[in-house]
């Protein structure tokens, strides 16, 4: 049985009942067990949102800079093999975040979206992960000097 | 169909306001059956072992939603849930979440509480004399409403929701299903004093999206699509008051 406690607060009605009651508990197998894992890394890759992001914003603001050398200098620190390792695991992360993300999407949308019914899960699937593998490759591409 | 007894030892959680500073358990060891539902065990330690045992239940067929408990730490309705699916030890706890009145028995006047505010009833915008007929309403419409109306109120999904248990304001998920329900009515109009209330501090808006209601929800009501509808919803219709003069409301 869990020993986790919920907010003793929690599920208290605005005024107290006739009897004493005992505190709630929270659900069992919470946070690191069963299904929660999922729920509790999924909320996790919030870091790597945060950090990849501020990382991005900065290299955009040292390329508006237009300061050659400072660009480079940004890019050979990247070299470092701790940023090789963290940007790793931030691609996996945000990958699995993605596809977590895509695949709880269909549910989030109404019964009709305007005057048109929902359309079909596999539709959602389809487009979401086409969007994302087309916009992958695009980003692969002008990185790898494919497109100028 | 019967089948010969064999024996199980039911870990059961005990709480008398009176008596006990804390829950505790107190262990059973009962002969049960291969058809046995967990309520038929519970029913049996009463009647046979313990009549002091407090365990709710009416129905016995998953309707009536009062015989929920944890069983081996996941929220049921023990009515339904086969022992045959369970080891030689049975842990039966009260819902999770809730305060507890007494053994297995929750306080629910909070549920009550958050039920309430969704408005959870008809609002016309005008009411229809009675010689302009009946509300009538196509399959189409129902259907965008009917499964989140089959809701038996077991509590469950509060008992799984880990944003129930750190945010006390929240509505939570049977409250959102049954408010959503109605906003998606054709014959009602309330939505916008639903959306105000789901808006609020405690609102669709705290949750972050576990799913574990869903995954207990023995009705497949799927209370969490009906929170993420209604979030979705609500971005649209505060957007909309940027642009249509009074958000569109007459
Ligand atoms: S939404 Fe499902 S789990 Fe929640 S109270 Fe209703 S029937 Fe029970
Ligand atoms: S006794 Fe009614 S739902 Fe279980």
């Amino acid at each position: 049985m869990s020993t986790a406690r919920a907010r003793i607060d929690s599920m208290r009605p605005s005024r107290p009942g006739p009897t004493r009651t005992a505190p709630p508990a929270m659900p069992d197998q919470f946070w690191t067990q069963g299904r929660y894992r999922g729920y509790v890394a999924f909320g996790a890759c919030g870091f790597f949102l945060l950090t990849v992001g501020g990382l991005l914003l900065r290299a955009v603001w040292v390329l508006g800079n237009g300061d050659p050398a400072a660009w480079q200098a940004l890019l050979e620190s990247w070299a470092n093999p701790i940023y090789v390792v963290f940007h790793a695991v931030s691609l996996l992360a945000l990958v699995w975040f993605g596809l977590r993300f895509f695949r709880v999407f269909p549910k989030t949308q109404p019964p009709k979206i305007g005057p048109f019914p929902r359309p079909p899960d596999a539709f959602f699937a389809v487009a979401l992960n086409g969007a994302f593998l087309a916009a992958t490759a695009l980003g692969v591409a002008l990185l790898w000097g494919v497109l100028a | 169909m019967s089948s010969s007894p064999t024996k199980k030892t039911f870990v059961v959680t005990r709480f008398d306001p009176d008596q006990d500073e804390h829950p505790r358990t107190d262990t059973y060891e009962i002969p049960v059956r291969e058809d046995w539902k967990v309520l038929d065990a519970l029913n049996y330690i009463k009647d046979e072992v313990d009549p002091t045992l407090s365990h709710r239940w009416s129905c016995r067929m998953a309707v009536c939603g009062s015989c929920g408990m944890q069983v081996n730490g996941e929220p049921k309705l023990t009515c339904k849930t086969a022992l045959a699916e369970y080891g030689d030890t049975v842990v039966v706890a009260p819902l999770a979440n809730f305060p507890v009145v007494r053994d297995l028995v929750v306080e629910m006047e909070a549920f009550m509480e958050k039920f309430k505010a969704v408005k959870p009833w008809m609002i016309h915008a005008k009411e229809r004399a009675a010689e302009e007929g009946t509300y009538l309403q196509s399959p189409a419409e129902l259907q965008a409403f009917k499964q989140f109306s089959m809701c038996i109120n077991c509590m469950l999904c509060y008992a799984a929701c880990p944003v129930v248990a750190n945010e006390p304001s929240f509505l939570g998920p049977a409250a959102v299903a049954l408010g959503h329900r109605y906003n998606q009515d054709s014959r009602d109009d309330g939505d916008a004093e639903r959306n105000e209330v789901f808006r609020e501090d405690g609102g669709v808006f705290a949750c972050s999206y576990a799913n574990e209601c869903s995954e207990v929800c023995p009705k497949n009501v799927d209370p969490a699509a009906a929170v993420q509808q209604a979030k979705l919803l609500n971005v649209l219709d505060w957007a909309k008051s940027f642009v249509v003069p009074r958000g569109g409301k007459s």
